[in-house]
C-alpha cells in the first residue's frame, strides 16, 4: 500500500499533467483524482482545495526544473558554458514534458495572484545562476537588474512558443534563447557568435 | 472616450433632467467601462459579476444589457478602450524628431508614466492578463504588437542590425515587461517612472550592446 507521502506526490504529479493538458480553469478535483487514481477522501486529506493543491504542484514543478538545471550545470566550468548547459536542460526538459512546461510557464498565470507571485519568485531564483555573468563586464558598470532583463527576455520567448503549442520545438529556439540571455552582458556581436555555435551544435 | 481611468467620471445630475438620452447612455457606458477595469483588477475576472458592475457604476441591470451583451463584452470593451489610449500615447511620444534611442526614451517614459498613473490597468495588462481570459490575452498581444516598431527600429539604427535574430524585438519587449512586472508585483506601480534607465537599457542592448546602451542611457536620462 502506498504511503501517505507517495500518494501526495502522485496527486501533485497528476495535477501538473492535467493542468498542462486542459488548463487550470478547466481542471476539477475530479479530473485530478481520476488521473492520480486516488479517492476524493485521500485528496482532501492532503489538500484544502484545487487551488492549494495546484500551488504545491507548482512548487514541485519548479523544484524538478531547478534540480535538473543544477545537476547539469555543476562542475568546474565557465559561466558561459553553465548558461548554455542550463538553457539546454530547460528546453530539453520542456520538449520531453510539454505538460510540465505549460503548467509551469503558461497556466500558472491563470491560477490567481499568489500563483503569479510564486512564478515570479521562481524566475528570480533562476536569475541567481546569472550572478557571475557580471565578471564578463570587465570593469564596466552593468545595470542593477541586468539578470532580471535577461530572464524576462528568455521567459517571454518560451511563453510565446508554449502559447502557440510548440513545446516540442523549444530546442530549436535554443540559439535565440542563448542570444537573449547573453546579449545584455556581452553585446550582439559576441552573442551572435554564441548563437551560431549553438545552432551548429 | 479619451480617458483611461483615474478620477471620477462625469455623472449626469440626479433626478429629472433634460440631457439628451445619448449623453446619458454615454456616461453610463463610461462608468461601466471604468468599473470593469477597477473590479477585474481588484478581484480577478472570474470573481466579477454583472451585479458587481452595475452596483459599482450605479447603473441598472436593464441598461447594462442594453449596452453590452454580457460581462465579457463589457470587460473587453473596457480593456480595448484603456489599452488603446495607452498605446496611442506611447506612440505619440515616440514619433517625431530625433534618433531612435532618443525617441525610444520618450516612448518608454510615456509608457512608465501612464502605467504609474493607472496601476490597475498596469496590473491587469502585465501581471493578471492570464486570468482575464484568452480574448483579453489576444488583445494584450495585439497592443504589444503595435508597440513593436519602438523596439524594432533598432535594427536600422544599429550597425549590423540586419544580422540580428528575427526574435530580437520580442527579447527586448520581454526584458522590459519583466522589469515592469517585477515592480508591479512588489506593489510599486508609482515608482515605475524611476525604472527608465533600466528599461531603456533593456530596449537598446540587444541592438547596440552594453557599452553603447550604457552611454545612451547616461546621455538620455541625465
Amino acid at each position: 500500500m502506498a504511503s501517505n507521502e507517495t500518494r501526495r506526490r502522485d496527486i501533485l504529479e497528476a495535477m501538473i499533467r492535467v493542468v498542462g493538458r486542459q488548463g487550470y480553469k478547466a481542471t476539477s478535483v475530479a479530473d485530478v483524482i481520476a488521473e492520480a487514481d486516488v479517492s476524493r477522501t485521500t485528496f482532501y486529506k492532503h489538500f484544502e482545495d484545487k487551488h492549494e493543491c495546484f500551488l504545491a504542484a507548482y512548487d514541485l514543478a519548479v523544484e524538478r526544473i531547478l534540480d535538473e538545471v543544477i545537476a547539469n550545470c555543476d562542475g568546474e566550468r565557465t559561466w558561459l558554458e553553465r548558461v548554455r548547459a542550463g538553457l539546454t536542460t530547460i528546453v530539453d526538459l520542456f520538449a520531453l514534458h510539454p505538460e510540465l512546461a505549460r503548467t509551469a510557464i503558461v497556466e500558472v498565470a491563470a491560477a490567481g495572484a499568489d500563483a503569479r507571485q510564486r512564478h515570479w519568485d521562481a524566475i528570480t531564483r533562476f536569475t541567481e545562476f546569472l550572478a557571475d555573468g557580471e565578471d564578463l563586464a570587465e570593469g564596466r558598470e552593468l545595470p542593477e537588474h541586468i539578470a532580471l532583463m535577461a530572464a524576462g527576455a528568455v521567459s517571454g520567448l518560451i511563453f510565446e512558443e508554449l502559447l502557440t503549442g510548440r513545446a516540442e520545438r523549444l530546442p530549436e529556439l535554443l540559439p535565440d534563447l542563448l542570444f537573449a540571455l547573453l546579449v545584455p552582458y556581452i553585446g550582439p556581436g559576441a552573442a551572435t557568435e554564441e548563437m551560431r555555435r549553438a545552432a551548429t551544435g | 472616450m479619451e480617458r483611461a481611468g483615474g478620477g471620477e467620471p462625469w455623472r449626469p445630475p440626479r433626478g429629472r433632467h433634460r440631457l439628451p438620452p445619448e449623453v446619458v447612455a454615454r456616461s453610463q457606458r463610461d462608468r461601466l467601462l471604468e468599473a470593469a477595469i477597477r473590479l477585474v483588477a481588484a478581484t480577478g475576472y472570474g470573481a466579477v459579476t454583472v451585479g458587481d458592475l452595475t452596483g459599482e457604476a450605479g447603473v441598472s441591470r436593464t441598461t447594462f444589457y442594453e449596452l453590452f451583451g454580457d460581462k465579457e463584452g463589457c470587460f473587453l470593451a473596457a480593456y480595448d478602450n484603456a489599452i488603446d489610449v495607452l498605446v496611442r500615447r506611447v506612440i505619440a511620444a515616440y514619433e517625431g524628431e530625433g534618433e531612435w534611442p532618443e525617441r525610444a526614451a520618450r516612448g518608454l517614459t510615456a509608457l512608465l508614466e501612464q502605467l504609474a498613473a493607472e496601476p490597475q490597468l498596469a496590473r491587469l495588462s502585465l501581471v493578471d492578463i492570464g486570468s482575464a481570459g484568452p480574448a483579453a490575452q489576444r488583445r494584450y498581444r495585439a497592443a504589444v504588437q503595435r508597440l513593436t516598431p519602438l523596439f524594432e527600429e533598432g535594427r536600422d539604427f544599429a550597425p549590423g542590425g540586419r544580422g540580428l535574430p528575427a526574435n530580437t524585438s520580442r527579447m527586448a519587449i520581454g526584458g522590459v515587461t519583466g522589469l515592469i512586472a517585477d515592480e508591479l508585483l512588489a506593489g510599486r506601480a508609482e515608482a515605475l517612472p524611476g525604472l527608465l534607465s533600466d528599461v531603456l537599457f533593456a530596449t537598446l542592448v540587444p541592438y547596440i550592446g552594453p557599452d553603447a546602451a550604457a552611454r545612451e542611457v547616461e546621455r538620455l536620462t541625465r
